[in-house]
């Protein structure tokens, strides 16, 4: 390999030299300057004096002289913005100071180490962010969890609250009927017979609504949809509001549609519930003209409306006419807590439909809207079967831990023709029912001691394969499911009627006639 | 007569505002803009002390790291004092704090300090330890919050630190 030429090699050390704007400072023993050479002002080093301290010229130094060998100060930075490489030597009678630029290699340095903090910081923040979120992630699963805990303590709250209410209602309304029946009561008699049985429907109505509205806030209710005769449904309902129209001078209509479906699937229960909410409101508020029931069938959506020329709602009012306990009247008391319309709205919801009002003052409304529903299969009529079924008497047992209640069941189901044996609580249900064995089985479900899922699900065990009614103060869905996963074939909800009651074992006992 | 000289270092973690807290000593500057600092940068303020006299405060501002490095211990030599600071938002610049001030103490040997805990305009986000702090305190630490921002403490804090090394 050839070598540089001098000149060239002496080219390229005064271009290194240059590059790196070298300067130095000799120092004697003392610390003071002796000499000097290189480009001092390009570091801010300006009037440097030679024969006194270089500390005070050369701030930097101070404490730095009198090393025992060669120390490298990387990056110096000084005040004039300039960067250097320090070299501090140690020399026989003092100290030599090699300054050596490096503000190029420092910027591309700092360009490199700002990005890397930067980043550095962003991903402390990050992790910071992340676990502040996964705390609050805890603490909302904790507040989630509480309020699990409460709800379901409130459901409870609810559902013994009714039990006690229905299981007393139970026996009022019962016993007034039969009371009325009994009876041959005069005018006044009669009007107060009338008066116990309508306030105990009212509150029994008012317990209903309060606890639909909590299931609905709670997301409780769950449809269950059935083939249901639609035009079976409001023949149905007729009877039950044509009195009070009769009362009233009202003219009572309903419009079915000529092509309404025989049969269509959807949850009759609370289909019904929403037309009993929209009529009574109708009749509530209308005091002279009609009320007018229209149904109709439309690709998949049972229509529906309940029109009435009652005083109307202002323009201002309709926006809150659905919210609970909302109460529009002002001119008058009326019966009702506000919730029938804002349940009639969340269920309609429910269904996949939608209800509306149309109405202005003095021009009567219309509460109106549509539920999804679909076309039901045709089923065969068992009701020849019927009479033949039920013309052997039964042997019913029924369970109660409420004496009255008990009593009272026991006259419907005389009274419907079936022998009725009773006990007063489960332990007592399961020893009759194996020794007796009766047709069928009354059990109340919430009972002190042994409850009537637990009797049940010892009757199960102990292979009693008769029909079992429960027959509960409760109308929460998981107490009914609860009822039939242990063994029982059927719920009823207190207060049930003598002809729901009968009607219901007639058709369990008729069933296993056939089966 | 001379006047006397003092060299102070300034250590930390980077990103808790060393430079920052230079910048407002010695030019009552503060910028929001974060300017990482790459070897040493060195300043100058002349003060008085707490006793009076004078002071030339030679400011060595070094790059910030969690650890001391060799050129770390380089810049070191010769100080007469030093200043420790840890942003007070993040709580591992603390921890680096701590570390830090047993490795200078090895290296240079027992010399006045005082640990910075700076940002405190950023209250809000706190995550320093109140009874750590106080348990460094209590060890006789001295301990105060700073905010190069607002200039709370930033003053005060080079007096005290050149009257300690005075006094030292």
């Amino acid at each position: 390999m050839a070598t540089i030429p001098l000149s060239i090699a002496k080219y390229i050390r005064s271009m290194w030299m240059a590059e790196m704007i070298i300067t130095y400072l000799r120092i004697d023993k003392h610390g003071n300057l002796v000499d000097w050479g290189g480009y001092p002002q390009h570091y801010g080093l300006t009037n440097l004096a030679t024969g006194k301290p270089v500390t005070e010229q050369v701030g930097f130094l101070e404490g730095l002289l009198s090393v025992p060998h060669t120390q490298v100060l990387q990056f110096v930075r000084v005040a004039n913005g300039r960067c250097a490489h320090v070299h501090i030597m140690p020399l026989d009678n003092g100290t030599y100071v090699l300054m050596l630029d490096a503000t190029a290699e420092h910027d591309r340095q700092q360009k490199m180490q700002q990005q890397l903090n930067e980043l550095s910081i962003l991903t402390y923040r990050q992790s910071q962010w992340l676990q502040e979120l996964e705390t609050t992630r805890q603490q909302l699963a904790e507040e989630k969890r509480l309020l699990n805990e409460v709800s379901e303590l409130k459901s409870r709250f609810i559902a013994t609250l009714s039990h006690e209410l229905r299981s007393s209602l139970t026996s009022i309304v019962g016993y007034t009927e039969l009371l009325d029946e009994a009876k041959q009561a005069d005018v006044r008699e009669a009007n107060y017979l009338s008066s116990v049985k309508n306030n105990a429907n009212h509150l029994l109505s008012l317990i209903d609504n309060v606890l639909d509205q909590a299931k609905l806030e709670a997301g409780q209710i769950v449809l269950q949809p059935s083939s249901c005769d639609v035009k079976q449904l409001i023949a149905d309902l007729k009877p039950l509001f044509f009195p009070t129209a009769q009362e009233k001078g009202l003219a009572f209509e309903t419009d079915i549609q000529p092509k309404m479906p025989a049969r269509v699937i959807l949850d009759e229960w609370r289909f019904r519930q929403v037309l009993i909410n929209l009529i009574t409101n109708a009749l509530n508020f209308t005091e002279q003209g009609f009320v007018r029931i229209t149904l109709g069938w439309q690709a998949g959506r049972l229509e529906f409306s309940v029109a009435d020329s009652g005083p109307g709602i202002s323009e201002q009012a309709q926006p809150k006419i659905f919210a609970p306990f909302h109460r529009e009247s002002t001119t008058h008391a009326l019966p009702g807590a506000g919730l029938g319309l804002a349940i009639s709205h969340h269920i309609v919801n429910l269904m996949g439909g939608e209800l509306t009002v149309e109405s202005s003052l003095g021009q009567g409304s219309i509460f109106g809207g549509f539920v999804e529903a679909s076309l039901a299969q045709p089923t065969a009529s068992t009701d020849e079967n019927v009479s033949t079924a039920t013309e052997a008497k039964a042997k019913i047992l029924i369970v109660d831990d409420n004496a009255d209640i008990r009593n009272l069941m026991e006259i419907y189901l005389e009274d419907g023709g079936y022998a009725a044996i009773t006990a007063g609580d489960g332990a007592e249900a399961i020893i009759l029912a194996l020794q007796t064995e009766p047709d069928l089985v009354l059990m109340d479900m919430q009972m002190p001691v042994t409850s009537g899922y637990e009797a049940v699900q010892q009757l199960r065990s102990d292979n009693f394969t008769k029909p079992i009614i429960a027959l509960s103060a409760s109308t929460l869905a998981q107490d009914k499911s609860y009822a039939l996963e242990v063994g029982c074939d059927h719920y009823l909800v207190k207060p049930v009627s003598p002809e729901e009651l009968l009607n219901t074992i007639e058709q369990i006992l008729l069933k296993q006639h056939l089966a | 007569m001379a006047t006397l000289q003092k060299k102070i270092c300034m250590i930390g973690d980077f990103s808790v505002g060393k430079t920052s807290l230079v910048a407002r000593f010695v030019r009552q500057a503060f910028s929001e803009k974060y300017m990482t600092t790459v070897g040493v940068k060195i300043d100058t303020k002349l003060v008085k002390a707490q006793d009076g006299r004078e002071v030339k405060l030679i400011l060595w501002d070094i790059a910030g790291n969690d650890a001391l490095t060799t050129a770390t211990t380089s810049y070191l030599r010769g100080a007469a004092g030093f200043l420790l600071v840890a942003d007070g938002t993040r709580r591992p610049t603390f921890d680096s704090a701590l570390n830090l001030q047993k490795a200078i103490t090895a290296q240079i040997g027992n010399k006045p300090f005082v640990v910075l805990l700076n940002k405190a305009d950023l209250s809000d986000q706190w995550e320093i330890d109140e009874s750590l702090i106080e348990e460094k305190k209590q060890q006789g630490w001295k301990i105060l919050s700073t905010s190069a921002k607002t200039g709370m403490n930033v003053e005060e804090t080079f007096i005290d630190l050149a009257t300690q090394m005075l006094e030292a």
